[in-house]
């Protein structure tokens, strides 16, 4: 890879934004250098910020629901407005929150300075996916006013076929938004095959873009399912060619058959990136190389590869062949194999390490606290005989919102609050981080343990009302929710706090060995002032040098020609 | 309602409970210790090793037998639990001969169950420590069979028949729920609310189940039957299957009897005499004469064709009801040796 080309100064980007050594942020001024920009790290604050308000709106959403659930019977809303809500709540979360969140986001600003490069492979296709998703967003939210999409964020035939003519806008945002995902999941893979810096070698490669490799890769081949699957909805609505509608002689389950093999991978990509947040976290936190590092990397191409084969276990009581469920139950099982080991490393990276307790760390550690009570509760939902008592009941709903939310956007926060100050040149207030921290953290899991034990005992999901047994638990979740509600508003607070009144963050707060903290902070428009050459791996604390590992209090980039001097022949070939 | 079994899970009524909620507390306690292993060590070593002055992270090392150890011992954990998951699926999935068999019609928003002797109601009734088998039609959308203390459910399927088998261990009633969404009505059709308890949907498909003792149910079946009613009044003696005489009539009436015969004698088409529950071999592999079969038969004959038979049977979709092919699959039945 020595023959990669790291051009600094000159190039496209530079023509079109000014000076590669100036401050992205201050480059070029105005919204409209922002909205052409091809910057990768603008491109990733503006998803940011959409997707920031995308989780806002679905959250609310959650509130409302919640609030409906505090009571039985009638308490704000209809039964109509419910389903429309629950809908609302899973399709906004689902499609312009989690989904873009991670890679879209964070994955755009830190993917190519994690490995020395300059920007993406195509800085122009970047931008344009972001166009893609405010097409999507903004068709997605024209179904929204239009109204009365309520068939759930699965869209079920044959009720999507015969619900409102929202169903197929909404189809079709989500359609777009796909496509969106796509010249990401490219972009990424472009990137990272032919623009990794010289000493960034794939044993080296940061696990964060581990992480963002695999997610690109299902995206790539999982997303065109979910297009076809839409299209083949849009048919039949449209033209009545029965596909999944039984009275036109369609199959219904053929519907959930597609469903989740766009879906089930989906859920890979929402918790991969997850997973690679967690392990930058753990590893600068602890001062040391994640235990197995080959492991973690190599089990997220794992789990890559398993979330295609294993759709089919959302549908063991849906009535298909008692050979097919035994099949998906066997391979559901494996899942558990890549997952146990990323828990089983992060843990043994913290025993004789050195742990700061920042706030980022601490969403690191309730990552792994959660996820591995999302993860084994999906041994009940793999073993068959139980499954079939606890599917479609709120055991599932909490399962799931322990995987995604525990994991994936618990993660999400952390790399916010870690990658804070060298996104914005800000630190935020770690004591206001850490209260919180502990709102979201037991507010989180004042919501959902509930949820568990309704579910066990026989609760249905997507219910407006309920049976009177059900209402302790109801009511326990609802105070939850406002509970997990205050420590997020009180976590954005920080953020946007930090953006005025935060000090001038130095080059690497928190002393990391990572290689985007040897850039300046912030970072210039090229990512790095020298092309970087990196000549140990990022964990590798024993290896890097005092200079690397201060925080550097004047912000200034690490010098790269020292160590290309010393260390020139270790390059790889 | 009843009193929960355990804090986590409800009453057991049915055979299979016990094996389930045996299985749900094997891989609780199992969670637990795990749970506590894994997050008991993280925080003691987090706290243990904690950035302080003199205290320096010890670079990591490599440990392969013991990466190989946690990614190996798992897959014996696990294939026990698929092992046990799935044998007690089977024994869900297969009900034994002999089973009494309900119609169940699922339609939005609520139940209706058709018993052997015709008569139907929304709530469901059935004899203690005898097996039931529910063969269950949607005539919409997609419902869910679900019914918490039996410990079973089944996604109910506009388009085809599924089943659900039980035995129920003891008498009493519980909850009949659906859990597969299927959507709500909350405005009248001028679009304005109606008052909480006339807002139907998902939510409110609930039906009761009751377990009764023999007697009890059979004077159920009693007060239900108003078909047999009609006999009685005539002097006749109710047939056991009211469903069977109906559709020996339909035989007739629909002009099955051009080609199928009841004695055993083969026409164009196979006959119905002993053909109910054998396999035959056909044109897509073996398959056993169900309902599935014979409704896919009925609607669409070119599906599946008897190996020996040719492909002329014109197809009667859209010209049969859902109750008439109720009647006329009841009626091969009856012709079981």
């Amino acid at each position: 890879m020595a023959a990669v080309d790291i051009p600094v100064a000159g190039g496209h980007a530079a023509d079109a934004h000014g000076d590669p050594h100036a401050n992205y942020l201050k480059a070029k001024r105005g919204i409209g250098s922002w909205l052409v920009t091809l910057d990768h790290k603008r491109i990733g604050l503006m998803y940011l910020t959409m997707v920031s308000l995308a989780f806002l709106v679905g959250g609310i959403f959650a509130l409302l629901l919640r609030i409906e659930l505090f009571s039985r019977g009638k308490t704000i809303v209809d039964g109509e407005t419910y389903n429309r809500f629950f809908t609302l709540h899973g399709a906004i979360m689902v499609f312009l929150f989690i989904i873009p969140s991670v890679p879209a986001a964070l994955g755009n600003f830190f993917l190519p300075i994690m490995i020395g490069a300059k920007d993406v492979a195509f800085p122009r296709l970047n931008l344009l996916s972001f166009y893609i998703y405010l097409v999507g967003l903004a068709i997605l939210l024209v179904s929204i006013v239009s109204g009365a999409v309520d068939t759930g964020w699965t869209f079920y035939t044959p009720y999507s076929v015969q619900s409102s003519n929202s169903v197929i806008s909404m189809t079709l945002g989500v359609f777009v938004l796909g496509f969106s995902s796509i010249l990401t999941g490219v972009n990424f893979l472009v990137t990272v095959h032919t623009m990794r810096a010289p000493g960034c070698t794939w044993a080296r490669m940061p696990l964060f873009v581990w992480g963002m490799y695999a997610t690109a890769l299902m995206q790539i081949l999982a997303t065109p399912v979910l297009a076809i699957t839409l299209l083949l909805l849009c048919a039949e609505r449209f033209f009545g060619i029965g596909i999944f509608d039984p009275k036109l002689g369609g199959d219904p389950v053929l519907f959930q058959h597609f469903f989740w093999f766009y879906s089930h991978p989906a859920v890979y990509i929402m918790i991969v990136p997850g997973m690679a947040i967690n392990s930058e976290l753990i590893a600068t936190f602890s001062r040391r190389a994640i235990f197995g590092q080959f492991a973690i990397a190599m089990s997220s191409l794992g789990l890559a590869l398993l979330g295609f084969l294993v759709w089919g276990h959302h549908m063991f009581a849906a009535g298909m062949s008692e050979f097919a469920t035994m099949l998906f139950s066997a391979l559901t099982f494996l899942v558990a194999i890549p997952s146990g080991v990323k828990v089983f490393n992060w843990t043994a990276t913290i025993y004789k390490g050195s742990i700061l307790w920042a706030s980022p760390m601490l969403y690191g550690m309730a990552f792994i606290f959660l996820f591995t009570i999302g993860g084994l509760t999906g041994l009940f939902l793999g073993t068959l005989s139980v499954d079939i008592h606890l599917t479609d009941t709120y055991f599932v709903v909490a399962h799931f919102h322990y995987v995604m939310m525990g994991g994936t956007v618990i993660a999400f926060l952390g790399g916010l609050l870690y990658w804070w100050p060298k996104m914005t040149g800000k630190m935020h207030d770690e004591r206001k981080a850490k209260i919180g921290f502990w709102f979201v953290f037991i507010g989180f899991n004042t919501v959902f343990i509930p949820q568990f034990i309704m579910g066990s005992r026989g609760m249905p999901r997507r219910y407006y009302d309920y049976l009177p047994q059900f209402e302790p638990f109801h009511k326990v979740s609802t105070v939850g929710s406002w509970i997990l509600a205050t420590g997020l508003f009180i976590t954005a607070y920080t953020l946007l706090e930090a953006l005025w009144k935060g000090k001038k963050a130095p080059r690497n707060p928190w002393n990391s060995a990572g290689y985007e903290w040897l850039t300046e902070t912030v970072p210039p428009l090229a990512n790095f002032h020298q092309p970087p050459v990196f000549t140990r791996g990022p964990y590798d604390y024993h290896l890097a040098t005092p200079e690397e590992l201060a925080t550097g209090e004047d912000g200034r980039e690490v010098s790269f020609t020292t160590q290309m001097a010393a260390k020139e022949s270790t390059h790889p070939a | 309602m009843n009193e929960p079994a355990t804090f986590q899970l409800p009453e057991q009524m049915s055979t299979i409970a016990a094996d389930v909620d045996w299985l749900y507390y094997f891989i609780y306690w199992l969670s637990v210790v795990l749970f506590v292993a894994i997050v008991g060590a993280m925080v003691y070593w987090a706290i243990k090793y904690r950035e302080r002055k003199g205290h320096k992270a010890e670079p990591t090392g490599h440990n392969v037998p013991l990466e190989i150890a946690w990614t190996i011992a798992p897959i014996f954990i696990l294939a026990f639990l698929f092992h046990k998951g799935f044998t007690g699926y089977m024994d869900m999935s297969i009900a034994p001969a002999g089973s009494m068999e309900i119609r169940v019609n699922a339609k939005q928003w609520g139940w209706e169950f058709v018993y052997p002797n015709g008569g139907s109601d929304s709530e469901l009734h059935v004899p203690v420590h005898k097996p039931v088998k529910l063969v269950m039609g949607s005539a919409d959308v997609l419902h869910s069979f679900f019914v918490p203390a039996l410990r079973v459910k089944r996604d109910v399927v506009p388009g085809m028949f599924t089943t659900v088998w039980f035995e129920a261990t003891h008498v009493g009633q519980d909850d009949i729920m659906c859990a597969e969404y299927c959507g709500g009505r909350s405005k009248d059709a001028n679009g304005d609310e109606l008052p909480f308890p006339q807002m139907t949907g998902h939510w409110s498909m609930h039906s009761l189940l009751h377990v009764e003792s023999e007697e009890d149910f059979m004077k159920y079946l009693v007060s239900i039957g108003d078909k047999c009613a009609s006999y009685t009044v005539k002097g006749q003696v109710c047939p056991n299957n009211i469903l069977v005489e109906a559709g020996q009539s339909l035989y007739t009436k629909k002009g099955c009897v051009a080609c199928h015969t009841t004695t055993g004698a083969k026409l164009v088409g196979p006959s119905w005499k002993g053909i109910w529950g054998k396999t035959e071999s056909t044109d897509h592999g073996p398959i056993t004469v169900d309902d599935q079969y014979v409704r896919e038969s009925v609607l669409d004959p070119q599906a599946k064709i008897v190996t020996g038979f040719p492909p002329t049977m014109p197809p009667f979709r859209g010209q049969i009801s859902d109750q008439e092919l109720d009647e006329i699959t009841a009626y091969i039945k009856s012709l079981k040796d």
